[in-house]
């Protein structure tokens, strides 16, 4: 792979000055002449009916502008709910039956919203709010998915509480290939076990906020979103206008994380108090508001069978899945990990679950820190079980063609493990004997591998240049952290032959930039990457035509490419290494080593690719050790909600990982570029656990592995 | 927030009168020093003050005095000041750790030692609005709930966990409390200011509405003892302790003259350990001894239904802090 001039070599992000000084404008920091503060009213209640809302005291209240209830404004949310959990599908939100509105009746999580009011200050919103009369019929409720299944659970919805697919019809998720019945009843071993992942949340540094204002019919929203494009066509819908008649403005954002890429309720909310109040309102949730009002990651409860052959082949997988998706399915709700495994016989089920707790969706890579950390925890059991070293185990089934059918593009999967295994010094750290250390404090070995999706498709860019030389790119990107702003300059300057100095990017803006496929999936850097490459390509033949523009002249490219993988499955690989420290006396985990493999492609900046990583291992850490939205089981309270009580890891808690990138260039995407931001926490809860197990010698199989259940299980 | 109005007071008796005038003129008033939880507190409306006094600007509130090897601390001083300073760290190690380990460096500087003696539980039921014991109510909803935070010891009809880090410290070194209130000064030792819910459910100290904790003492006799404050902690900083113990020795040779050891993180009090002392006292601390004090640490504790972890969690951290403060 030839080195190539600026991609590839790292480079500080381009408002890395602006952030660390306090000089970025966030959502927040925007103020507006007559601007007004919203406060939202959540319900108290898991599950009621509102008999009636009567907001005649709050409206008396001097300062109040605007309330609204779901008596004033059915309005639908199409983004917050979705049949089959498909985001970006107008057609399937059209026909979804089970609608999420703004403010909905009944209401079916504790911090639903009940009301919103517009005030001249947020202190007279609050006691507005205070001031408005609810009279719920309390309903059953009920928090677990597997609960919710059970006969005599509560309905949340007529239909029943299996979350409906595309079709609204009460179905699982299922893929099947050969007779893995057939192989349980003839194969020499057969395992089974029972896994379970936590709701775990977002929590980014930025709580949710808003600021709307209409100039005439036309709406501008002040949004943390990490797809402003989507975000626009999700308020125009929902709203029933043009989606010019809306503007999306994101310059700075406090993390995305996999909640941002829609428009969110409090966006919606927030411009129709502006209309209605007739001045620009802006509205912030507290950090409580933004863990029970926005979304987590689907809790999941993982049941597995396993056959393999005396040799330790791998003859059969079975997974029985249950996801809890809180009261709405705003995404899938699908428990990813099948796919790691070469293996004849496959049966797998899972099934979306409607839950009364806070909803769940997409969070850094949705589906697969969930199912990674049940099937690599089974699987290095299953390893141990037949006497394998787990690495050998993992490298003589792990899949090397997609569902064992489709080539990938390049496949680096072994060279991965492999590399990460000599740079962590498997075979020196790795306890043949799990919990045969001496002495109160134990050291164990785990590791995990995973491939990941890296796809190609639809975005667009703009690139122009002046008589002076000076280039300008025109990107839908906000940065929600992964640097893409940077990143994008750089692809545009090496495509250029240009320093990065000479270009100027502008981003975050729906009147200034063209359609992004929004920062989700870990794709902008091969989709909306790619589209600059186009751009330029363009841009260049048009120099090589007319020659450098003279005078006011400008020379303008525009590329919407949506190029195709025919025949070929397109993934990141990578694996975890990591060496745990078990204090067995006092039921407590410390990350001793940590060593991260990655094949992402080629790299675009070495310097922020590596701090993906390590973000990306942290949060796995609070995933593995420490988050769980804990609820009150008889009041269906939440009560863990926040930075305190959810334990999320502090920059103490943050593990020193070692990371590693396999490059290469498959000749696909911007310069071989391929995802990288979700892959790194999709790896650590599983190594984490199967660690602790090397540790300890017990296997500990439900998330978060807190202090009570070390201890509980070494009792 | 509920919206209030602030009173600074310039001294102890002009603060009391401050919350008294208020008190009869049917306004709830609180005192603030730090802030660092009380505000917390008023934003999320579990206490809804008319009036805050505002106790920074007290005279000497954060003085250091010693005398005769006794030291008197103003309850205005830091908690990161108290952890720093030259006679505590040396001649009270327990304290001063204790101070060094409470949450974070922000509340650290903020935060003061009287605030953190005072603190009001961290228990989630009481932190999330629920009728419980400690919010005006009258059950504990722990108890059947999810109480694996919650105590081992003392519990009944509350449940709560004392939150502090100094307070274990201050009664393992037999501090005194002085306190200001309406009828004038009165001094109280540590086994009187902290009070059990079954004697009170709805504070955990004695300190009346109208009383302003002005200073703390500690003896002469405890001055340049042996001491280690052990916080077990579930991530490595700003959380309270889920088991902490405070343990004292003073030592003649290698032989434990006297001992205490008092417990956080387990009781609704700072939970002293007279047993464990007395297997200290008068023996050369052994491993082995650690081993049994550490076991004898648990006699009469009672697990809820979440929470049968700390009592291993707690043999463990009572172990290894003995040891600690030998040295």
């Amino acid at each position: 792979m030839p080195a190539l001039n600026t991609v590839g070599h790292s480079t500080p992000r381009i408002d890395a000055v602006e952030r660390v000084t306090g000089r970025a404008k966030y959502t927040n920091d925007v103020q507006l002449p007559g601007m007004l503060y919203a406060k939202v009213l959540r319900s108290p209640h898991p599950h009621a009916r509102i008999r009636s809302i009567d907001t005649t005291r709050a409206q008396a209240l001097p300062g109040v502008k605007a309330i609204l209830t779901h008596e004033t404004t059915p309005v639908v949310w199409g983004a917050g709910g979705i049949a089959g959990g498909q985001q970006y599908n107008d057609e399937v939100k059209k026909i979804t039956k089970h609608r999420r509105y703004a403010f909905n009746n009944p209401v079916r999580f504790v911090g639903e919203p009940v009301a919103a009011v517009a005030a001249e200050n947020r202190h007279i919103a609050e006691e507005a709010l205070r001031l408005i009369a609810v009279d719920y019929e309390i309903l059953p409720f009920v928090l677990e998915p597997e609960a919710a299944l059970e006969s005599d659970a509560p309905k949340i919805w007529p239909e029943g509480n299996i979350a409906v697919n595309n079709r609204n019809e009460p179905l699982p998720i299922t893929q099947k290939r050969g007779d893995a019945h057939a192989a349980f009843a003839t194969a020499p071993h057969v395992f089974e076990d029972r896994y379970s992942t936590s709701f775990v949340h977002n929590a980014q540094m930025e709580p949710r906020s808003a600021v709307a204002h209409w100039d005439g019919d036309k709406l501008t929203l002040y949004t943390p979103t990490g797809g402003i494009s989507n975000c626009q066509h999700d308020m125009a819908r929902d709203l029933g206008i043009a989606d010019e008649k809306v503007r999306v403005v994101c310059h700075y954002m406090g993390g995305n994380f996999g909640n941002k890429n829609q428009n969110q309720d409090g966006d919606l909310i927030t411009a129709m108090l502006a209309k209605a109040a007739g001045a620009p309102v802006k509205l912030e949730f507290s950090r409580k508001d933004d863990f029970i009002g926005m979304h987590g990651r689907w809790p999941t409860v993982q049941y597995y069978k396993v056959a393999v052959d005396n040799d330790g082949t791998l003859q059969a997988v079975q997974l029985r899945g249950y996801s809890g998706m809180g009261p709405y399915r705003k995404n899938s709700g699908a428990i990813g990990g099948i796919e790691l495994y070469r293996c004849p016989n496959v049966d797998h089920v899972v099934t979306p679950v409607y839950t009364n707790r806070t909803v769940s969706a997409n969070f850094r890579g949705p589906e697969f820190p969930q199912g990674f950390f049940g099937i690599q925890s089974m699987m290095d059991d299953v390893a141990y079980k037949l006497n394998m070293d787990p690495v050998e185990f993992g490298v003589k089934n792990m899949s090397r063609m997609f569902r064992d059918e489709v080539p990938f593009t390049n496949f680096t999967l072994e060279e991965c493990i492999r590399r990460g295994a000599e740079l962590f010094d498997w075979t020196q750290r790795w306890r043949p004997l799990p919990g045969a250390d001496a002495g109160p404090i134990k050291r164990g070995a785990g590791f995990t591998y995973m491939l990941f999706r890296s796809g190609l498709g639809m975005s667009s860019a703009v690139v122009q240049v002046d008589a002076n030389a000076k280039y300008t790119l025109f990107v839908g990107v906000t940065d929600v952290g992964a640097g893409a702003k940077t990143t994008m300059g750089l692809i545009a300057a090496e495509a250029l032959g240009v320093p990065l100095s000479q270009v100027t990017v502008v981003w975050g803006d729906t009147d200034r930039c063209p359609y992004s496929v929004g920062e989700s999936g870990s794709r902008t850097t091969i989709m909306t990457g790619y589209a600059v490459m186009e751009a330029v390509r363009d841009l260049k033949q048009q120099l090589a035509e007319k020659g450098m523009p003279t005078g006011s002249q400008t020379l303008v490219a525009k590329a919407s490419p949506n190029p195709r993988l025919e025949g070929k499955v397109r993934n990141a690989f990578g694996a975890h290494f990591v060496e745990v420290e078990v204090d067995t006396e006092l039921g407590h985990v410390r990350l001793t080593k940590y060593v991260a493999v990655h094949d992402s492609g080629r790299i675009m900046n070495p310097l922020t690719a590596t701090s993906q990583i390590l973000g990306a291992a942290t949060m796995g850490v609070g995933m593995a050790l420490h988050e769980n939205l804990v609820y009150d089981q008889k009041s269906g309270q939440p009560l863990s909600a926040g930075f305190y009580y959810d334990r999320i890891p502090t920059h103490l808690d943050a593990p020193t990982v070692e990371v590693s990138f396999v490059e290469n260039d498959d000749g696909y995407g911007a310069y071989g570029a391929k995802s990288i931001g979700e892959s790194g926490i999709i790896l650590s809860p599983g190594a984490i656990n199967n660690a602790i197990f090397n540790a300890i010698g017990k296997r500990l199989k439900d998330l978060p592995i807190t202090r009570d259940k070390v201890l509980g299980a070494l009792a | 927030m509920k919206t209030f109005t602030n009173s600074n007071a310039r001294d102890p008796q002009q603060a009391v009168k401050l919350a008294r005038d208020a008190h009869a003129a049917g306004k709830a008033a609180s005192f603030v020093a730090g802030g660092s939880d009380l505000l917390a507190l008023v934003k999320e409306r579990i206490i809804q003050p008319d009036v805050l006094i505002n106790l920074r600007g007290l005279q000497n509130a954060s003085e250091v005095t010693s005398s005769g090897g006794a030291v008197t601390i103003g309850a205005g001083i830091s908690l990161d000041a108290l952890s720093r300073h030259e006679t505590i760290r040396t001649q009270f190690p327990a304290l001063a750790e204790a101070a060094g380990s409470v949450a974070t460096p922000q509340i650290r500087n903020v935060g003061t030692l009287g605030g953190n003696v005072a603190q009001r539980p961290w228990c989630w039921y009481y932190r999330n609005g629920f009728p419980c014991y400690k919010n005006g109510g009258n059950q504990c909803f722990s108890f059947a709930g999810e109480n694996q935070f919650h105590a081992i010891f003392g519990g009944g009809p509350s449940y709560i966990v004392h939150p502090s880090d100094t307070a274990p410290a201050l009664m393992a070194l037999d501090a005194t409390f002085r306190i200001v209130g309406p009828f004038g000064e009165r001094t109280v030792s540590a086994k009187d200011f902290f009070v059990l819910p079954r004697q009170n459910a709805a504070q955990e100290n004695v300190l009346g509405a109208d009383d302003v904790l002005v200073s703390i003492q500690l003896p002469a006799a405890m001055a340049g003892a042996r001491g280690r404050y052990h916080k077990v902690l579930d991530r490595e900083a700003w959380t309270h302790a889920v088991v902490s113990a405070a343990v004292v020795l003073k030592m003649d040779g290698d032989v434990c003259r006297s001992a205490r050891v008092v417990l956080g993180g387990v009781a609704p009090i700072p939970w002293r350990l007279p047993e464990v002392e007395q297997l200290l006292a008068g023996q050369r601390i052994t491993d082995d001894l650690a081993v049994r004090a550490g076991a004898a640490s648990i006699a009469g504790a009672r697990a809820l239904s979440k929470n049968a972890y700390k009592l291993p969690l707690t043999k463990g951290v009572v172990r290894r802090a003995i040891l600690e403060a030998r040295g």
